[in-house]
């Protein structure tokens, strides 16, 4: 029984979700995840692979580090069957338990094959959680999600067959960058945990997908790169410079973004920096760090969403110019909001601080101050935009007049357990390194890092103080914020009707250049025709053979003009 | 913007004194507590809080200047 890959189990259940009653489908999807669940028990070692062309598939191979990323993702989805308990439909319900079941299965997959299958599986049962917002701007998003995660998984099956002739072997383990099939694996796993310029996708449909939906895409997909990054690539130079990129520039962009839950899209990404960062260092400490937050990330990001979700289910929008002064009417919420804000702004006693402290060691011990300071300042953007600006622009700030209803039980149960599981890994650092891939024997709670954590989090808090007193700090506005996507969704269109224009002129051009020889040799034949040569000097044959053999250039011409 | 909700008001006020009573706490705290962090320039005095402090300035005044690079209406793709 439990050498049947996790997550499998819940693709299948969700083929059933549709045709069963509203709370009867809620409690079912609940034992489904209980019972792929399960399956994380069976300890390390290959559990199930099957023959295919010769090809050996393994479809459910465990270790340490599954373990922690198994573990974690099926908490995330039974949150978000508990948050979204209130939903009748059942296509989000649906999506979301085949797509946490595909992540949690390509987790599992011990080669690149049955890895490249589970991740085509999550862009195309997640997709759907964007569909469902219904409209036009929603459909578009989709459309271009899919697009990228496609290609990502394209390049994935390019990398690993190139890989395969390479090496012979499809098995998914450590790799060296080099060869054209592994930077093709590197850039694939690179589109899906939204390096700087890949990751328009991120912050483009996030927020675009429904209440739920963004809730549940927060999990997923980008993890599923950071555990597919740890595997392959530990230890990769590059990921150090890349993640220090991620972690430092969507902060700049979260703080003037007026769209609460695309800056919470922003602040994921930077947090992927972190985790990138550590897993490019890959040493044991390192990759602990990277899980760790990992994990702690996935439930204080999801936190994080459920909060502003609640908040848009109540009054419609989540856009800071609209928002403020809540913490009246929602006041549950808002404390959850905070909770999930000081967990990602790493204050000690909660989990961001017991994960990103070992980061933070592991960049520590190995010297690169310099990008040290960067993810040290990056941790200050983070108290910024999530910490500050999510809570203050939703529930104080200035005061909207919205008096809403606080959030329906549901999604308050599904806050409260979350916010539980940020202060459990925040209290108890010793049991929460157990489930990490190395043993780690650190001890994140003693007065100097206590200080000195408290330090840069008031100071820059003071910061936020100061500058929102004396008016320096960016009002909201009403706006689009650039991003990278804009390369693919102004840029190239752009560029490509210039090109398509010019192209089109240098044809008109070529034909008419050609039109215009045919006509010349047109008048000269007759020229020559209606003034026949006489006398002796010229014989008719030769006459007719300087026709016929104009003739036939004309002809020529004429074929192909 | 009905920015002059008397409750909102008092409790920004309240916020900030209680934050501003937190950092002097913080830096009394400097000389009593032993800190020393990751690398060796953390070990300065007070340097979390300065760099902290510096930190976010410097990143709310790199978004200021990247709105007039990178803000466009909202319909900007419709």
């Amino acid at each position: 029984m439990t050498d049947i890959t996790p997550g499998i189990l819940m693709i299948i259940a969700a083929v059933f979700v549709p045709y069963l009653p509203h709370h009867i489908r809620q409690i079912f999807m609940l034992g489904a995840i209980a019972l792929s669940a399960f399956s994380l028990s069976a300890g390390a070692g290959i559990h199930w692979s099957v023959s295919v062309l010769g090809q050996e598939l393994i479809l459910h191979n465990a270790d340490n580090l599954t373990l922690p990323f198994g573990i974690i993702f099926h908490i995330a989805a039974a949150l978000n069957v508990i948050y979204g308990w209130h939903e009748k439909k059942a296509m989000e319900h649906t999506a979301g338990l085949a797509y946490a079941g595909a992540a949690i299965a390509a987790v599992h997959a011990g080669d690149l094959i049955t890895l490249f299958i589970w991740w085509e599986a999550t862009a195309i049962t997640s997709v759907f959680l964007i569909l469902a917002s219904g409209t036009e701007r929603a459909n578009k998003a989709a459309m271009r999600y899919l697009l990228v995660q496609v290609a990502s998984g394209v390049m994935l099956l390019a990398g690993a067959s190139l890989y395969w002739r390479e090496v012979g072997s499809l098995a998914f383990g450590a790799m060296e960058l080099g060869s054209l099939g592994t930077w093709l694996i590197f850039l694939a796993f690179g589109i899906k945990a939204a390096f700087p310029l890949l990751n328009g996708w991120l912050q483009d449909a996030y927020p675009e997908a429904t209440i739920l939906g963004t809730v549940m895409l927060s999990a997923f997909t980008t993890k599923l790169a950071i555990y597919a990054f740890a595997r392959g690539f530990a230890g990769t130079e590059y990921l150090i410079w890349i993640g220090a990129a991620m972690t430092a520039f969507p902060v700049f962009f979260a703080v003037i973004e007026n769209d609460l839950r695309r800056v919470l899209a922003y602040s994921l990404n930077n947090q992927l920096g972190f985790m990138i960062v550590a897993i490019g260092i890959g040493t044991e400490l390192a990759i602990n760090g990277a899980v760790a937050h990992a994990f702690a990330h996935i439930i204080y990001k999801a936190l994080l969403f459920m909060s502003i979700g609640s908040v848009m289910y109540r009054v419609g929008t989540a856009k800071a110019t609209e928002l403020g002064g809540l913490y009246k009417s929602m006041p549950l919420t808002m404390i959850f909001c905070i909770i999930g804000a000081m967990s990602i702004s790493a204050f000690p006693l909660f989990s961001g601080f017991t994960a990103k402290a070992v980061i933070m060691k592991a960049v520590g011990y190995e010297g690169l101050v310099f990008v040290y300071l960067v993810l040290l300042a990056a941790s200050a953007g983070v108290l910024h935009h999530s910490g500050i600006k999510i809570p203050y622009f939703t529930f104080f700030g200035h005061d909207s007049g919205l008096r809403p209803k606080e959030a329906p039980f549901n999604m308050l149960a599904a806050m409260a357990i979350a916010s539980v599981l940020c202060i459990a890994i925040g209290v108890m650092p010793t049991q929460f390194y157990q489930i990490l891939p190395y043993s780690l024997d650190y001890q994140p709670y003693d007065a100097s890092h206590i200080v000195g954590q408290f330090q840069l989090v008031i100071f820059a808090m003071l910061a936020f103080t100061f500058l929102m007193r004396f008016g320096f700090y960016p009002p909201e506005i009403v706006s689009t914020v650039l991003n990278s996507d804009w390369i693919y969704r102004r840029l190239i269109p752009r560029m490509g009707s210039p090109v398509l224009a010019a192209a089109n002129k240098l044809s008109v051009m070529g034909n008419n250049i050609i039109v215009s020889s045919a006509k010349k040799i047109m008048s000269g034949t007759l020229y020559v025709y209606q003034h026949p040569l006489t006398g002796p000097v010229a014989p008719g044959p030769a006459a007719i053979a300087l026709l016929a053999l104009l003739m036939s250039v004309l002809l020529l011409v004429n074929l192909f003009s | 913007m009905s920015n002059l909700n008397p409750n909102l008001k008092k409790m920004g006020n309240y916020a900030s004194i209680a934050l501003v009573v937190i950092g002097i706490t913080l830096i009394i705290a400097e000389f009593f507590v032993h800190r020393h962090g990751e690398i060796a320039l953390e070990d300065l005095p007070l340097f979390p809080a300065i760099y902290g402090f510096a930190a976010s300035v410097f990143i709310v005044v790199v978004g200021i200047g990247l709105r007039h690079l990178l803000m466009r209406k909202e319909d900007y793709y419709d």
